[in-house]
């Protein structure tokens, strides 16, 4: 095995093992420039790996196996990384690495900087882990890493009722939502007896394979597959704050930290999208058994109307909001409506090269969601801080005293926008033109409403915070230039992302998709786990 | 004429359907946060205990006698292990269930603090009142 499989492996346990050092390390090290290097070092070192892995992934067009302990596959937990996660690994870990630059300047004015660092590092670990695991039952284990962090950096402040409250919301639907997970894998492990992403696909697809290690397919497999699956899309919608489930979503995405509010709305809710494609593309594909009954038209018909409501809902009550990270929180909703719309593009009529085209539109707006997102908490962030404040009436015009913030938030809000040299743009021109290519007539209709009412949301927002003449009684307050060189780094990569779009990266993309989540693509991935075991038979 | 077993089985299965149905409601519709952690804890009981069963062999039963799952050979031979496969229970729902079980005391005992927090902050932990005391 080589050095990038190797530490592939090991990136995930290494950080959960450096989060939960950091409490000791604090008993003796008081200095708060050491845990400021620390954790920047440590997600440097998760970007590096990140890299690298998807590099190689990418390189040789194969995906890559780890297998924990030497066990291989269906015995073991392994991790299995093929382009798409590859490629969402490594946003994550870049943004993530924005964050906690932007962090080391937020936590100087909080009480306790320790908590705050274990519980993002263990943030990190848990998104990571979620992205990069092959098995099932480590998805579930991950997604609880990640929840309790989550729940954790919500309920920061704990002496502010709001966010008790937020989070006793969020926490307890959550932790509802992923038991029920828990049952679909039950129901999973029952039918199929094996929690191997690879091998359930291979028996949902129902090649032939001689399974020495791995149980027999037991009882009435399309029944099992089809309550297993309507369970955990319950718990991956409620991740992703898809329409029914986005309650909790704007009360606990503005009461956290800001950078963990750009962590939540950039980077968490991708999580439950990403387990969505993988259940219904990668494990439960066309060509599986639940596609052949018609089940898994059925669900994505469902996604599909339910990304257009979040869209819609998210757009309608972004205007109405007077608080600007709130007003963010609903910005969240309805972008994650359109990734969904791309996401369930899959139907059974749809055409192969249709399918991978949504695909690559709900992949690349991801990737512009992400950041546009992110730098939208961050900047903002330096706003409120700068304010005291998250009300826009209050707010009014102190971006003026911010030039570098409020470039980056001009930046970031014609990124969500959709802005023609942005990438918002493309991504969103991209999933009209794959709708309309599957004919989706009126879906590709809605993705132009949707945008066109969300521009009313961003305008209000850019006009308070920005063009308005300031307040008399404003100073700025020194300080902020590692901020403004975070999220201005991040303003230039929406333009990067803009710039480059048609020539190089929706090509690039569109590649990606198709090794990875096309029918060849899910070969791929069976094959690579077909070998790890077969290295294990003798003869 | 129903084998006894099957309808205990029957029954089983079906109570804990039951249970689920009790538990989500608890956790949905409940006002108070203490029941709602209750009921959050049937639930994760519930689903921990259908994992258990996936899990079970059917034994004793007439083809295999009662005898313990246990290898008392040092180098079992092959209808050794043959037995011993048909005996055994399967040890994954177990171990899934013990990482469940760590997982949940984990998220309970976050929970629990969250409702002392907001005791403390609203002076109540009904759920009614927080949301209407909210400014």
């Amino acid at each position: 095995m080589d050095v990038v499989t190797q530490l592939l492996g090991i990136i995930v346990p290494l950080l959960a093992l450096a989060a939960f050092v950091i409490p000791l390390l604090s008993l003796y090290i008081k200095k708060k420039g050491f845990f400021d290097v620390y954790v920047t070092g440590f997600s440097t070192l998760a970007l590096l790996i990140s890299f690298f892995t998807a590099l190689k992934v990418i390189n040789t067009g194969k995906p890559l196996l780890y297998a924990y302990g030497g066990w291989p596959p269906p015995l073991g937990i392994s991790y299995e990384i093929d382009s798409f996660n590859a490629v969402l690994g490594v946003l994550t870990a870049g943004i993530m690495w924005f964050i906690v630059l932007y962090s080391v300047w937020y936590s100087s004015h909080m009480d306790s900087y320790v908590w705050y660092y274990t519980l993002l590092l263990g943030l990190e670990t848990g998104l990571l882990g979620c992205l990069y695991t092959g098995d099932a039952f480590n998805l579930f284990v991950m997604i609880e890493v990640l929840s309790i962090s989550a729940y954790g950096l919500v309920a920061y402040y704990r002496n502010k009722p709001q966010a008790i409250e937020a989070a006793i919301k969020y926490g307890m639907i959550g932790a509802v939502a992923t038991t029920l997970y828990f049952l679909a894998l039950v129901f999973i492990y029952a039918s199929f007896g094996t929690l191997n992403m690879a091998d359930i696909s291979l028996k949902a697809h129902q090649l032939p394979f001689f399974n020495l290690i791995s149980n027999d397919i037991y009882g009435h497999i399309m029944a099992a597959s089809a309550v297993a699956l309507a369970l955990a899309l319950w718990a991956f919608t409620f991740k992703s704050a898809l329409f029914p489930n986005h309650f909790w979503l704007p009360d606990a995405h503005p009461e956290a930290p800001t950078p963990v509010s750009a962590a939540l709305s950039g980077l968490v809710v991708n999580v439950g999208v990403y387990a969505i494609i993988r259940f219904m593309y990668t494990i439960f594909g066309k060509a599986s058994i639940v596609g052949t009954i018609g089940f898994r038209d059925v669900v994505l018909w469902a996604l599909l109307i339910l990304g257009i409501v979040s869209g819609l809902v998210g757009a309608l009550l972004m205007i109405v909001q007077s608080d600007v990270k709130r007003l963010l929180a609903y910005s969240t909703i309805s972008h994650i409506g359109l990734i969904y719309m791309g996401a369930s593009i899959g139907l059974s009529s749809v055409s192969q090269e249709s399918m991978s085209l949504g695909l690559t539109a709900a992949l690349f707006h991801i990737i512009n969601h992400s950041v546009g997102k992110a730098l939208l908490f961050m900047a903002t962030g330096i706003l409120i801080w700068a304010a005291g404040t998250r009300d826009l009436d209050k707010m009014s015009g102190i971006g003026r005293l911010y030039p570098a913030a409020s470039l980056a938030i001009l930046l970031g809000f014609f990124q969500l926008m959709g802005l023609p040299p942005f990438g918002g743009f493309f991504s969103k021109l991209l999933l009209y033109q794959a709708l309309i290519s599957a004919g989706l007539i009126i879906p590709a209709v809605m993705v132009i409403l949707i945008s066109a009412i969300s521009i009313l949301g961003y305008i209000k927002a850019m006009y308070a915070l920005i063009f308005l003449p300031p307040g008399s009684e404003m100073t700025k307050k020194p300080g902020t230039g590692l901020a403004s060189a975070v999220v201005l780094v991040l303003g230039v990569t929406c333009i990067i992302l803009g710039i480059l779009a048609p020539f190089y990266i929706i090509p690039w993309l569109n590649n990606v998709v198709s090794t990875s989540l096309t029918y060849q693509g899910v070969l791929n991935y069976i094959n690579v786990f077909r070998e790890a075991l077969l290295k294990l038979m003798p003869g | 004429m129903i084998e006894l077993e099957t309808y205990f089985f029957t029954i089983l299965v079906l109570s804990m359907f039951v249970n689920l149905g009790l538990a989500l409601y608890g956790v949905l519709a409940r006002p108070s946060l203490v029941k709602k952690i209750i009921a959050l804890t049937i639930l994760s009981d519930t689903a921990n205990t259908f994992a258990i069963i996936v899990g079970y062999a059917r034994w004793p039963s007439p083809t295999l006698p009662i005898k313990p799952p246990v290898l008392t050979n040092l180098n079992p031979s092959q209808v050794d292990i043959l037995v011993f496969s048909q005996q055994a229970v399967d040890p994954l729902p177990q171990a899934l269930v013990l990482t469940a079980i760590v997982i949940g005391l984990a998220v309970t005992l976050f929970l629990v603090f969250l409702t002392l927090q907001a005791y403390r902050l609203y002076g109540t932990t009904d759920v009614r009142k927080i949301s209407k005391l909210r400014g």
